[in-house]
């Protein structure tokens, strides 16, 4: 993950204040607050029904919130949608194409120019493709075909929803290199997944929804650390009074399991062992250490 | 994979200020990509070509050209047919090949990625229709062609109302099938629905049986039918069995309460649904 690339002097790039919406009694989104900022890969995380992809259907014009507002690039997706048309980028679940049109003439369709087309099927190397049905696809070129329509007009915000959903592990790691391009040549992206290691890999930020609301944002790094259930150590031990790891800073416990040392504490932990270990000479030769993951830390958050 | 994207060249306060874009060219790529996909339907192909040809040859060989009978308001039962035909060519597109593939779009997906990519909401209706009438007037050369190779063509009585029959039949008619797909959930309901319209409207509406061996009950029952209307909106005037402008009111009613219809379905459906 690249640093996070945003602008503060150029507001936010998508807004949403107090956006609630509805299906007869049941709440799909409720009260959400957030924003995103220009450059970077924004995340939205949770479980299925969580209100992830209602929200971005909301701001892309496609549902109209029953309550708060939401501004895309500074306009309402409702209400503009033809000045946003071209500005904003769009990879919907459960959106396909007819399954006879064929690569090239999707991107002729969707694409302001044949110049333009035909830089699409270049950059995104379509042209060995060009000729095929929709139908005939594989999971991983209709991703790279949706990535490419999302795109094509070079827009200044795209929303990616479960875009690797479906894509085995190899085709997932290309298509997040792709996203990552993406972000590099200036474009916001707002991913909606529930993969938390692609959030981990390639977002800057993260909101975390649970039933609708908005329950934490934050750096992928600032969820582990606020959530995770901390870092740990494990070696054998290497003196027979070891009991000082507990004084050691940021040392939360140190137990003795199964024949080896665990110590568990947050993050600085790591470096203040290290030092002391070093400082004792009793240096083991089979240190190893653990740190949470985003699923681990959200995990533990969404069961709260 | 390694590609390589080039780097954004637009910066974003100059992209804001760019004005709104003619939709029109989009539009116009639409209606193309919708005849390619269209030509590539086996099932509209046939419902719309084959059947209409196929059907009024066996009826124009079963009925020959004897002029004496009242069945056929006394005019060549051929000349009767291939006058009707032009209708059942429309009632194909209208049951069939719209619903089915506006539905088919709405159950994919499709309608929400051109809501999303800009296109107007009213474009892919639009388009449709456009298409529609494209693969109608195609249709109608088609028959036309076999017609007067196969019986020779009756002389028009009335030229300008029988091209108005014709023009406000196909468009009541694309109108028509945009509007049934519009309501359609997925591509094989329309389906059902279409061929359940389809073979019951052109046998009682003029396509079929001579309309005198109907029985009263049917004929009234074809007198509601919007295919009854259109056939004898172009029939009459063509070969002089009456000016049609009854029916031709009728054609303009069914074109504007289905234009109506998908303006609204279009304007209020959400298309995340």
């Amino acid at each position: 993950m690249t640093s996070t690339q945003t602008s503060s002097s150029s507001g936010p790039v998508l807004q949403c204040t107090g956006l609630t919406k509805t299906y007869g009694d049941h709440v799909a989104v409720d009260g959400l607050d957030l924003e995103v900022h220009r450059g970077e890969i924004f995340g939205i995380l949770g479980a299925n029904g969580a209100g992830k992809t209602t929200s971005v259907e909301c701001a892309q014009g496609l549902r109209r919130p029953d309550r708060g507002s939401i501004r895309v690039l500074g306009l309402d997706p409702q209400a503009d949608r033809t000045r946003l048309r071209g500005r904003v980028g769009s990879q919907l679940q459960q959106a396909n194409l007819p399954d006879r049109l064929k690569v090239r003439e999707a991107i002729r369709l969707f694409a302001d120019s044949a110049d333009q087309a035909r830089r699409a099927m270049a950059d995104w190397e379509l042209d060995a493709i060009a000729g095929t049905p929709f139908a005939g696809l594989s999971g991983g070129q209709r991703q790279r075909l949706f990535l490419a329509l999302a795109l094509l007009n070079d827009p200044e915000i795209v929303f990616l929803d479960e875009l690797t959903q479906g894509l085995d592990p190899s085709a997932r790691s290309e298509v997040w290199a792709l996203i990552e391009q993406v972000r590099d040549r200036g474009t916001t992206v707002v991913l909606v997944t529930h993969f938390m290691n692609e959030a981990e890999a390639l977002c800057d930020r993260v909101a975390v929804m649970r039933h609708g609301r908005l329950i934490d944002l934050d750096t992928p790094a600032g969820l582990i650390d606020r959530h995770g259930d901390g870092v740990r150590m494990r070696f054998r031990p290497v003196a027979v009074d070891m009991g000082w790891l507990r004084q050691v800073p940021g040392v939360r416990s140190a137990l003795v399991d199964r024949g080896e040392i665990e110590v568990s504490g947050r993050p600085p932990m790591i470096a203040h062992v290290g030092a002391e270990l070093v400082a004792r000479n009793q240096v083991p030769d089979d240190i190893r250490v653990w740190q949470p993951s985003l699923e681990d830390a959200l995990v533990s958050l969404l069961a709260a | 994979m390694t590609t390589a994207l080039a780097s954004r060249t637009v910066a974003p306060h100059e992209a804001a200020d760019t004005p709104r874009r003619s939709p029109w060219p989009q539009i116009a790529r639409l209606y193309l990509t919708e005849l390619r996909l269209f030509a590539r339907e086996p099932q509209s192909l046939v419902f719309v070509f084959g059947f209409p040809i196929i059907t009024v040859l066996v009826l124009g060989g079963v009925f020959g050209t004897a002029t004496d009978d009242s069945g056929f308001e006394f005019v060549n039962p051929q000349h009767f047919y291939t006058a009707a035909y032009y209708g059942v060519v429309l009632c194909a597109i209208a049951t069939i090949m719209l619903p089915v593939h506006l539905a088919g779009y709405r159950e994919r997906g499709v309608l929400r990625r051109f809501d999303t990519s800009g296109f107007p909401r009213w474009a892919v209706p639009a388009s449709l229709m456009a298409s529609g009438a494209t693969f109608a007037v195609l249709g109608f050369a088609a028959l036309t062609t076999t017609a007067a190779l196969a019986f020779g063509l009756p002389a028009v009585e009335s030229p300008v109302r029988m091209a108005a029959g014709l023009v406000l039949g196909t468009l009541a008619f694309v109108s028509l099938g945009v509007a049934i797909g519009s309501i359609m959930p997925t591509a094989r309901a329309a389906q059902g629905l279409g061929l359940m319209m389809f073979f019951p409207m052109f046998l009682l509406a003029g396509g079929g049986p001579p309309p005198e061996a109907l029985s009263g009950t049917m004929r009234s029952i074809a007198d509601w039918l919007p295919l009854t209307h259109v056939i004898r909106a172009t029939q009459e005037p063509w070969l002089g069995l009456g000016d049609g402008s009854d029916h031709l009111a009728i054609v303009t009613g069914v074109l504007v309460v289905s234009t109506a219809f998908w303006l609204w379905r279009t304007a209020h459906i959400s298309r995340a649904v």
